[in-house]
């Protein structure tokens, strides 16, 4: 009897110290845990910001789609952050604020009056002007590990009234009194466990909720259930309820998007109803709450029904509680469920751009830091202009498709301001959602006549040999290369042009004056200038670079034009903004910088004859659907056989890049001017950009010529035209052909009218 | 009245474009000329207007005869080239100086009749206003945002002065303030090349300000200096005493 017990007594004493070294054990494990970095958070990516001011050009309509992807409610009366009221063409609504890198944007009610498609009114509620208001920017997507979760990390005076409310109610009634772990819950498990049922009914409080999703495993047992109560109760020892309830709300997983693992209230609001957690009412709370219980079983997306229905019982838990009452509860049940439709916020919204802007990252930063670190990417993404740099794309194919072989053809675009810079929009796939190939970035394709502009400008840097209206020779002509063979370029109508005037030559894009030009010049010399251009790329000088046998990617032509659109200013391509660290605290900025390549003179003459391109050349068509007054300049490239379309234009705040082609390189039926510029043409109406106006340089001066022979003449000839000289290359002033002083006399006659 | 109205219109744009010394004789409205985003808003204007300005373009070589549009776009023709340059005028955008305050665009109807009317001449930028001291002209999101910079780096923080003048910049591209003080903060930053270049493309934008070209020579001058090259500085002293 006495060994026996003595036995039994130390054996219980050595369980004893087994028991509680694991307890201590165990106690570290949550410590440790707890108390450090809860979770990696994958890096956020932001669209720019919405600014708004007097004057602004932004439609009431553009505007109102921007406010609809940030989640804007649209209530009779702009009621708190997030809510927006539209009354004819004034719209009040009430900004949600935001942390920028420059500081905080404070949420404030906004009234905005528009006239025509600008801003003609911005004022606060009381009536006092505003001077310049920030809207929140859209979220477009995060970098993510392959499964990885994530969330929006929320602080637990961020949430909702009635959401923590609901949660204990339905899922843990004692939450506020129990320590840990609920006795009379783990007997019920057992019981339903061991007489034979399979362990489906919860039962666990939302500590051990908590502690099974945050620290263990998802394997069923007895040993699990019972490490995960000792860990429950260590976790109260430790923390207070509160911070165990916000943790609960950031872990808890609420549904799959693609790869991704969405979890935490926080960002299961962006995801269902794209709108900030604090902004939710009853019936949004309750059924994200109701479905905790079965993430993918309620999903409200796949399965409506049963998402409805188990909301309206999670109503009339609440009813019963007390926690609302019953007309509130009746009201919410009248509410439809309410979410978006998919894909507002999925990382597969914009890919292209989302390319670029990882591609820029992972220059600076490890992939830890981006998948873990919660970074905030604020960028240059302009999700109106993507949006119609889209709908442009499809509209265009929908109509040619008629063409034979219109279906192989492929797309990538790419948008800019060449006023700062800034990539805006990109298209990478035909069919834009289409994360893979990103042609925008990728597709090393002939850019046929888009190397033009460099030739000729190379040319036009000579003032003295070379003006826009100076003789061009288009005869046929063969030169023998370096390699020995002989090149014989061909015009696109197999016909000399005979002689033309220098801008004719890239106004109507002739291979056979433009090829001529560019010997002359040199062919080293035109690569050097698309080296100042902005183009990294090194070619070989042979004479068919001229012609643009050499590869470019769309956005290495998007730089290469934006030098030209910018007055000769060159600016590497960015993305990227500025970075912010998940505090908000200011980490890294990628500042504005500007390279002068050019004189602006020169880059004054060849915007000139790029704007005859489009009036008389062979980007005439787009003045079949634009208005006149839109000064545009741009190029047509056709690369053999049309197998690369391309078009390359701006206007004074937007630039555009568009190629069409197929991937396996096959002739397309599409010419730059029969595709890309249908494609640019379409995207620039919807974009109603401002007319190119770049200011005229010093040295620039505007004479008379008379427009068959180029030589000087006076103003009221026949068939006398301005054109723009660099100073002392202008012909000399021309007689008079009759009349006294006809200039004169017609502005004294202006004047009289005028007066 | 109509008849006469086109060419009458078209002349001015004409004539106005062709000689500096006749722009001023051009009735301009100068009331309320040249800010910040003026461009933007003045060039709406214009560009809205466009029953007004269409014509313009489509009879430009009525001009000189007075009579109807003679096509001068004859293929062949016994001529010297085998195409003539196009009379299709290489404009201009329609630009102005716009009006300033906060009300630009309600007043359609009556004000932009005004504004639009007389057209500057090609490329003048429309912040060319003759000797208006620059800053009285600022007018609401870029005088908020450059007094924001302003406090940014008078507490010394740089970057955040840098951001939020390159905010403005995106507000108003090519208001040279903006640039003549991003010009200032990146030499404030260390970044002396830069500053050069942002006090250049400043320059770009400031016809007529012979004051702000003035300063804007100054800060390429000390540049210069900061990047060792005190030829390059003297130069740029040179045109700043020029410009004044």
């Amino acid at each position: 009897m006495r060994p026996w017990l003595g036995w039994a007594l130390k054996l219980s004493l050595v369980g004893l110290v087994v028991l509680a070294g694991f307890a201590v054990y165990l106690d570290a494990v949550v410590q440790e845990k707890f108390s450090g970095k809860r979770w990696t958070i994958p890096a956020k990516v932001y669209a720019r910001p919405l600014e708004l001011f007097v004057g602004q050009k932004l439609s009431k309509d553009d505007f109102l789609t921007e406010l609809d992807a940030l989640g804007y409610r649209r209530e009779a009366v702009s009621n708190g952050p997030g809510a927006a009221a539209v009354n004819g063409n004034t719209v009040d609504l009430n900004t949600r604020g935001f942390q920028f890198y420059e500081g905080m944007e404070q949420a404030q009610p906004v009234r905005v009056r528009f006239s025509g498609d600008y801003v003609a009114e911005l004022s606060a509620t009381n009536g006092s002007k505003l001077s310049v208001v920030r809207l929140e920017p859209l979220l477009i997507g995060g970098i993510y590990p392959k499964n990885l979760e994530d969330r929006i990390l929320i602080k637990i005076d961020q949430v909702p009234p009635y959401l923590l409310e609901t949660l204990v109610a339905v899922e843990d009634r004692d939450f506020y009194s129990h320590w840990g772990v609920s006795p009379k819950s783990i007997a019920r498990a057992i019981y339903v466990n061991t007489s034979g049922g399979k362990m489906t009914q919860g039962g666990s409080t939302l500590t051990q909720q908590l502690v099974k999703n945050f620290y263990l495993t998802s394997e069923r047992s007895l040993t699990r259930k019972l490490t995960e109560a000792m860990m429950a109760m260590l976790l109260e020892l430790h923390y207070d309820k509160s911070e165990i309830l916000e943790a609960y709300l950031n872990e808890v997983f609420v549904g799959q998007d693609g790869q991704r693992a969405v979890h935490g209230f926080g960002l299961a609001s962006q995801f269902f109803f794209g709108q900030p957690l604090s902004e939710l009412k009853l019936h949004q709370v309750a059924l994200l709450v109701g479905m905790v219980k079965g993430p993918s079983y309620y999903n409200p997306r796949r399965n409506p029904e049963r998402a409805l229905e188990r909301r309206n019982l999670v109503l009339d838990v609440l009813k019963e509680q007390g926690v609302a009452s019953a007309e509130q509860v009746e009201a919410a049940k009248k509410m439809p469920l309410g979410v978006t439709t998919r894909g507002k916020l999925a990382d597969s919204s914009f890919p292209g751009f989302l390319d670029l802007v990882k591609r820029q990252l992972r220059e600076d930063y490890r992939d830890e830091d981006l998948t873990e670190e919660g970074l905030r990417i604020f960028t240059s993404f302009d999700p109106i202009l993507q949006m119609k740099a889209e709908a442009s794309v499809n509209d265009t194919f929908k109509r040619l498709a008629g063409r034979k072989g219109s279906d192989d053809v492929e797309a990538a675009m790419v948008v800019t301001n060449p006023e700062t810079g800034e990539v805006q929009a990109m298209i990478g796939s035909r069919q834009a959602s289409f994360a893979g190939f990103n042609r925008a970035l990728d597709a090393v394709r002939p850019i046929g006549s888009l190397i033009k502009p460099a030739v000729y400008l190379t040319a036009l840097e000579k003032p003295s040999q070379y003006t826009l209206t100076s003789w061009l020779s288009d005869d046929y002509f063969s030169v023998k290369g370096a390699d020995g063979q002989i090149w014989k370029p061909q015009n696109y109508d197999r016909r000399s042009h005979g002689t033309v005037f220098l801008y004719q030559g890239l106004a109507h894009s002739y291979n056979l004056s433009t090829a001529r030009l560019g010997l002359a010049v040199g062919v080293p010399n035109v690569l050097k200038t698309l080296a100042r251009l902005g183009v990294s790329r090194e070619f070989p000088a042979f004479p068919s670079m001229l012609l643009g046998a050499g590869g470019m990617t769309p956005i290495e032509v998007a730089t290469m034009y934006q030098t030209l659109a910018n007055g000769g200013f060159n600016t590497p391509m960015r993305g990227i903004r500025s970075v912010l660290t998940a505090e908000g605290e200011p980490l890294k900025r990628y500042p504005f910088q500007i390279q002068q390549q050019f004189d602006p003179a020169s880059i004054y003459l060849i915007q000139n004859a790029m704007q005859r391109v489009m009036r008389e050349g062979t980007g005439s068509s787009v003045y079949n659907v634009l208005p006149k007054t839109l000064t545009l300049a741009g190029k047509t490239g056709t690369s053999n056989d049309s197998r690369d379309s391309w078009f390359a234009g701006f206007s004074q705040d937007l630039l555009a890049v568009v190629w069409l082609g197929r991937d396996d390189n096959g002739k397309t039926p599409f010419t730059g001017a029969t595709g890309a510029l249908q494609v640019w043409t379409s995207f620039m109406r919807k974009a109603d950009p401002l007319p190119l106006d770049m200011p005229q340089p010093d040295n620039i001066v505007q004479a008379w010529v008379d427009s068959r022979t180029g030589q000087g003449s006076e103003a009221n000839c026949p068939g006398a035209v301005q054109m723009p000289y660099i100073r002392g290359s202008e012909p000399p002033p021309g007689a008079a052909c009759g009349g006294e002083s006809p200039a004169e006399s017609v502005m004294d006659w202006v004047k009289g009218w005028m007066n | 009245m109509n008849k006469w109205l086109i060419p009458a219109v078209t002349a001015v744009a004409l004539l106005s474009g062709c000689s500096t010394v006749q722009r001023g004789s051009i009735p301009v409205e100068d009331a309320g000329t040249a800010v910040s985003n003026s461009e933007r808003i003045s060039a709406n204007g214009g560009f809205r207007q466009s029953t007004v300005k269409r014509p313009v373009q489509a009879q430009t070589q009525a001009i000189p005869q007075g009579d109807t549009g003679v096509v001068v776009m004859v293929p062949g023709g016994g001529a010297v080239s085998s195409a003539p340059i196009s009379t299709s005028p290489i404009t201009p955008g329609p630009i102005t100086p716009g009006p300033i305050d906060t009300s630009p665009v309600q007043s359609a109807p009556i004000n932009q009749g005004s504004y639009s009317m007389p057209s500057t001449p090609s490329g003048i930028p429309s912040a060319n206003s003759g000797g208006l001291s620059a800053d009285e002209q600022l007018d609401g999101p870029v005088l908020a945002l450059l007094t924001t910079a302003q406090q940014q780096q008078a507490s010394g923080d740089l970057n955040g002065a840098s951001s939020s003048l390159e905010r403005a910049q995106r507000v108003a591209p090519r208001e040279p303030q903006v640039l003549y003080r991003l010009a200032q903060v990146r030499m404030a930053q260390g970044d002396a090349a830069q500053a050069e270049q942002f006090a250049r493309r400043g320059l770009t934008f400031a016809n007529g300000r012979p004051d702000l070209q003035a300063s804007l020579w100054e800060l390429i001058a000390q540049a210069r200096e900061k990047q060792g090259d005190p030829a390059g500085a003297a130069l740029a002293r040179q045109k700043a005493k020029v410009s004044l």
